[in-house]
């Protein structure tokens, strides 16, 4: 089916109902295949005509169901999760790859085989750290995912396949990294909100459609003339998994454009490539394991150093993140976390000393992912902006 | 006060354990004392065998801040360090040791100058030259020893724990290649602690602590067989007590060895003559996951009930035994010691359908073999690891054995998120529950 909608206004379509296009394709005899998290190499799937589709949760609906297999002190976006897939909402999939990131996903993921038992599932572990012998490990993972992914597709992933698939993923990342750079600007020529809808939008739609949607999103935005206005900051915002635009508008309906990001609803799938290695697994398997940044995996400034130094740990560990300050031209920083999340709730201390290292005004905002927790949130924000009033 | 001392009994405590507990006590006090005086110092997360064996052989003394955790939340002075970390900017839903920890190094750095606190419980921890983490479980336990960074310079390694999903373990060579990583990482580890420590490693002194560390394994996991008897002669209170030899291989190893066979023996003399652990064995239950320390007491009341904890979480027992006398690298034997605690109940987990096969699938083999009427989960408002797989388990158990559950809230170190009062209240409707239950059993040819 061939959409009557483009860019921008595409994107929101598909934000506001991601199901429909996977079930389109689904209908046409596509397998669509959920991921929970970034962890899961949808090269992979791409390379085998399955489709991934990122499963996310739903901030505005109360997580009644997760009750069932989850306790209430625990991810509220897993619980969001696990309560979509018990209400059925997920019953579309064909099949799940997830893989260990962190631990709540860890063991979401068992208890969704159990009470849920899609058609396909496999279960990837990843390691914490990122040893020599950590990689050579995770990469085996692969080629086990690699064959009971062959098998429930019914057809063999070549080489060739897999290298095509990677270089459309590589596309989409570097097509993704334009969209950012017109956030650069001042004013932004694109806002959070607007991007934050086609980073899901893509995570919705086979990869070839994603990349064709932002070409479209990129030429619109370069030619509108009625992007966001001009504020006084520019912020950027780190933290667990945003997926729905009302944070993201509480930051941008007050005096502040969002420039910026690092989640996994944003910059942390796409800002680095997979390296096209001779043979295919190889990049992949570095790319996912060492590349992306998530506070998941342990990482040293020295392996196996017999000394520390603070600064120069949490140089090797947030440094990126003083590029993303200084390409972007941000002048604060908001931290943020849903509640019970460990690798972001330990990580939020370190972080802040770095930030406070460059002078970088921050502020630390944890919330319990629903819709009740918006109001203080405003609030928050509006305090952090006149802290840093400029 | 004569029916106070009633009440104490109302728990028949092993007399084997007092010994292997007062050995557990004198070697913390002991590497204090050593640390004090200089010895270098390791703090390390429980790791499941895998760290512990090669500290020791590397004569490097070794606290457990988690451990130290429960020291602090008894002598209740984890609180003030609860607060301290709280000011520091440690947001209050993590981990209650880990909190412990950072409250405790944040007073010992920044107002002792990296000497310990002097009101510090047990002699304190002092400061390690060496932190050791471990992934196997919970993130926490290795992001907690990450941000340690932020107060002291100490050199950090994170052990690493494979842990491949029920059905993919099973494909081919995967068991193998999640011993060969573990082996490698091992190996990676002993080279990192003769940098640190410059000095070698002594393999002949490893050989015989691996060997004696997978007999103590062996003989605390036949223990611990024996409480299937009915009445069960062992309580979870001798369990607990009796543990962190095993769990964190605290104080002599040879010596411990002795003191679980002892155990062995008590505990069989038991089962022969059909001794209960208490004295009217009216119901059987199992706990999970960690009791809460500072009221134990509450155990007591639960047994004057008649109720008898007969089985704990699979996280805390030994692995089931594995034959390793054919592997003649101590690394590998660690490895595979470590590996058959992770997935020693996956096969039949693949076979009932059942993937927390870790966490949850080893509490149905429980129910099945200890036979329990109950399960009493107390959810940890700050453990994630120690709480995660409650609502499956509870679920599991009535869907696969028609066994009962109560839910307790509590923490392992913030006392005042446990109220044992209330617990006790809920005692009498469960009993009523755990009856209905039998009978259900019963009528669906259940034996038990």
């Amino acid at each position: 089916m061939v959409a009557e909608t483009k860019g921008l206004a595409r994107a929101r379509e598909i934000y506001q109902d991601r199901p429909r296009r996977a079930k389109e394709l689904k209908a046409e005899g596509r397998k669509i295949v959920g991921y929970l998290c970034i962890y899961s190499p949808s090269e992979m799937m791409t390379a085998l005509d399955l489709v991934p589709y990122r499963i996310f949760g739903d901030m505005k609906e109360p997580t009644t169901e997760a009750d069932r297999g989850l306790p209430a002190a625990f991810c509220p976006i897993m619980r969001s999760c696990l309560h979509l897939g018990l209400k059925g909402r997920y019953d579309f999939l064909d099949g799940m790859v997830v893989a260990h990131s962190c631990d709540a996903q860890e063991k979401t993921v068992h208890v969704w085989e159990c009470l849920i038992s899609p058609p396909y599932f496999h279960f990837l572990d990843v390691p914490g750290t990122v040893h020599k012998a950590s990689q050579d490990y995770f990469k085996e993972g692969l080629k086990d995912l690699k064959k009971t992914l062959e098998s429930f597709a019914g057809k063999e992933l070549s080489s060739e396949k897999l290298k095509r698939a990677i270089e459309a993923h590589n596309q989409q990342r570097s097509l993704v990294r334009e969209m950012y750079e017109l956030r650069k600007p001042d004013p932004p020529l694109i806002s959070g909100t607007e991007t934050l809808q086609v980073i899901k939008a893509l995570m919705s739609i086979p990869v070839e459609e994603g990349n064709e949607l932002l070409k479209q999103v990129i030429t619109e935005v370069k030619e509108r003339k009625d992007g966001p206005q001009k504020k006084p900051a520019r912020l950027l915002i780190w933290g667990s998994t945003i997926d729905d635009i009302s944070l993201i508008e509480i930051i941008e309906t007050a005096e502040a454009n969002l420039v910026v990001d690092d989640h996994c609803g944003g910059t942390r799938a796409y800002w680095t490539d997979v390296e096209l290695t001779e043979d295919p697994i190889d990049g992949l398997a570095y790319h996912y394991l060492v590349e992306l940044k998530c506070p998941r995996t342990y990482v040293d400034a020295v392996y196996g150093g017999t000394s520390k130094d603070y600064m120069a740990d949490l140089e090797s560990r947030f440094g990126y993140i003083k590029d993303y300050a200084k390409g972007w031209n941000v002048n604060g920083v908001i931290l943020q976390s849903v509640r019970y999340c460990d690798c972001h709730g330990f990580e939020t201390p370190q972080i802040k000393d770095y930030l406070d290292s460059l002078g970088l005004p921050n502020t630390y905002l944890e919330h319990d992912y629903s819709e009740g927790a918006l109001a203080a949130l405003r609030t928050r924000v509006q305090a952090f902006l006149e802290m840093i009033r400029l | 006060m004569v029916a106070k001392e009633e009440k104490k009994k109302a728990i028949s405590r092993l007399k084997s354990m007092y010994p292997l507990r007062a050995k557990v006590d004198e070697s913390y006090q002991k590497s204090v004392e050593a640390m004090r005086a200089g010895k270098p110092a390791a703090w390390a997360m429980v790791n499941w065998w895998q760290g512990d064996p090669i500290v020791k052989a590397m004569d490097v003394e070794v606290v457990y801040p988690e451990n130290y955790g429960t020291v602090c939340a008894s002598a209740g002075i984890a609180e003030s360090y609860l607060d301290r970390a709280d000011a520091d900017g440690f947001p209050t839903h993590l981990c209650g040791y880990s909190r412990n920890t950072f409250g405790y190094t944040s007073r010992m750095i920044k107002e002792f100058g990296g000497e310990i606190p002097p009101d510090a419980p047990m002699g304190g921890m002092p400061k390690p030259v060496l932190l050791l983490s471990s992934d196997a479980v919970c993130d926490a336990r290795y992001k907690w020893f990450q941000a340690l960074g932020r107060y002291m310079g100490v050199p950090l390694w994170t052990l690493e724990m494979p842990i491949p999903g029920v059905k993919e373990l099973f494909m081919e060579g995967v068991y193998e290649r999640c011993i060969n990583f573990m082996v490698k990482e091992l190996r990676e580890f002993v080279a990192f602690l003769e940098r640190l420590l410059g000095r070698k490693m002594d393999w002949s002194s490893l050989d015989e602590t691996v060997n004696t560390m997978i007999e103590l394994c062996r003989v605390w996991h036949e223990v611990n067989e024996l409480r299937k008897a009915k009445p069960c002669p062992m309580h979870s209170r001798d369990f607990w007590s009796a543990m962190p030899a095993s769990l964190f291989l605290l104080g002599d190893v040879k010596d411990s060895l002795e003191l679980y066979r002892d155990m062995y023996n008590e505990v069989k003399y038991r089962v022969d003559n059909h001794i209960g652990a208490i004295a009217e064995e009216k119901y059987r239950l199992a706990f999970s996951e960690l009791p809460p320390w500072h009221s134990l007491g509450f155990f007591d009341r639960l047994a004057e009930r008649g109720w008898n904890f007969v089985i704990e979480s699979w996280a805390y027992h030994p692995p089931i035994p594995i034959d390793l006398s054919g592997v003649s690298d101590p690394l590998e034997r660690i490895a595979r010691l470590a590996f058959q605690w992770q997935v020693g109940y996956f096969e039949g987990a693949v076979k009932e359908k059942e993937y927390f096969g870790y966490m949850g699938y080893p509490y149905l083999v429980y129910a099945r073999e200890y036979k329990y009427d109950g399960a009493f989960l107390h959810p940890l408002i700050t453990c994630r690891s120690a709480s995660t797989h409650l609502k499956y388990v509870q679920e599991m158990l009535m869907r696969k054995v028609k066994v009962p559950s109560i839910v307790i809230e509590g923490d392992i170190v913030d006392l005042r998120l446990f109220d044992p009062a209330d617990a006790l209240s809920k005692a009498e409707p469960f009993e009523e529950t755990m009856e209905h239950y039998k009978k259900v059993r019963k009528e669906e040819g259940f034996d038990w």
